[in-house]
């Protein structure tokens, strides 16, 4: 039993690298097919619109001055309603590209020798951070349902506001890392 | 008027849409309309005989397409004042009575088919809202005049 530990070692061994190996393989791979299939999901004519724009119009409050001002309390509660099914929407899609591009970045990561341990732990924590915020805002939009008043489309304003910043750096250091 | 059109090729196609037809229709909503209802749904291919005719049936698509684009992007981003003047631009432009229109556009969803084929998920989704929206004040503002009218 002895004389086989020896051969045991190297097969568990050759086992791991060939696991990293794959492991490797597999996350190059997704990440090329990630970063192709965003390119594919962005407009290619005409339109100029990017997510970011999405969020401002959703969360333009001209609008709701003027239903305010000119529409019954029923198209009142509907607008409302219909703007909080958009900024869940939004929040999600914003919430699935920004880890489709985290996963691509950390996928890109394996390959470069001189990693920046503080550059890469920043990111990360940014990551955490805008992930949380926008599960904190779709699950604040849920909870509270319809938004009603206009603080409250004020203070989703400002929150919105400080996630696009965050969001802006991520992809910053993003692109300048890849 | 920028297009923000990259395609050297349909420029000219484009100037020409514009010029001729699109600038003859009353208001963005109008527009819309016309450039949708000259898409194949089965196909999803624009046809213009005038502007095939000068240029070709490629051209004339890929121009139509692009016009549909920035109309489209244009109704999303305009306030929802706007919007609801851009729809009662369109609804007085028809032969129809205004109540008919709103009607057939809220049963039947009848916007749901302006939306160009290369626009991104989210501003669909932004402009079928928009639009129910301002058909909904639309039509509280027809029934307020109509009972203003019976009280009157």
């Amino acid at each position: 039993m002895s004389q086989l530990l020896p051969y045991l070692g190297v097969a568990s061994l050759l086992l791991v690298v060939s696991a990293l190996w794959a492991r490797q393989l597999f996350l190059t791979r997704k990440s090329r097919i990630e970063l192709i299939v965003s390119q594919k999901r962005e407009p290619t004519s005409g339109s100029s619109a990017s997510h970011r724009d999405h969020g401002e119009r959703i969360f333009d409050l001209g609008d709701w001055d003027f239903v305010s001002r000119n529409a019954p309390s029923e198209i009142q509660e509907m607008f409302l309603r219909e703007r909080a099914i958009l900024a869940i929407s939004w929040l999600r899609r914003t919430r699935a590209r920004i880890s489709l591009v985290m996963r691509a970045h950390v996928a890109a990561v394996g390959q470069i020798a001189d990693l920046h341990l503080v550059t890469e732990l920043k990111l990360a924590l940014n990551y955490l951070v805008v992930l949380t915020l926008c599960d904190l805002l779709i699950a604040w939009i849920w909870l509270r349902g319809p938004v009603r008043t206009r603080k409250m489309v004020g203070q989703t304003l400002r929150t919105m506001s400080w996630l696009r910043g965050a969001f802006e750096q991520l992809m910053a250091r993003v692109s300048a890392e890849i | 008027m920028s297009l923000g059109v990259k395609n050297v090729e349909i420029e000219p196609a484009v100037r020409d849409l514009r010029n001729r037809t699109l600038a003859r229709l009353p208001g963005d909503v109008s527009r819309l309309v016309y450039l949708a209802s000259s898409r194949d749904l089965n196909t999803g291919r624009y046809s213009h005989d005038g502007i095939a005719f000068h240029f070709s049936e490629n051209v004339a698509s890929k121009a139509m397409a692009a016009c549909h684009a920035e109309i489209f992007d244009r109704l999303v981003y305009c306030s929802l004042e706007e919007l609801i003047e851009e729809l009662q631009s369109y609804i007085s432009s028809t032969a129809e009575r205004p109540g008919d229109v709103l009607q057939s556009w809220k049963r039947l969803g009848s916007y749901r088919v302006t939306i160009p084929s290369e626009c991104d998920e989210m501003a669909a989704e932004i402009f079928l809202s928009n639009v129910k929206i301002a058909l909904a004040i639309l039509q509280a503002r027809q029934e307020s005049a109509f009972q203003d009218g019976q009280f009157a």
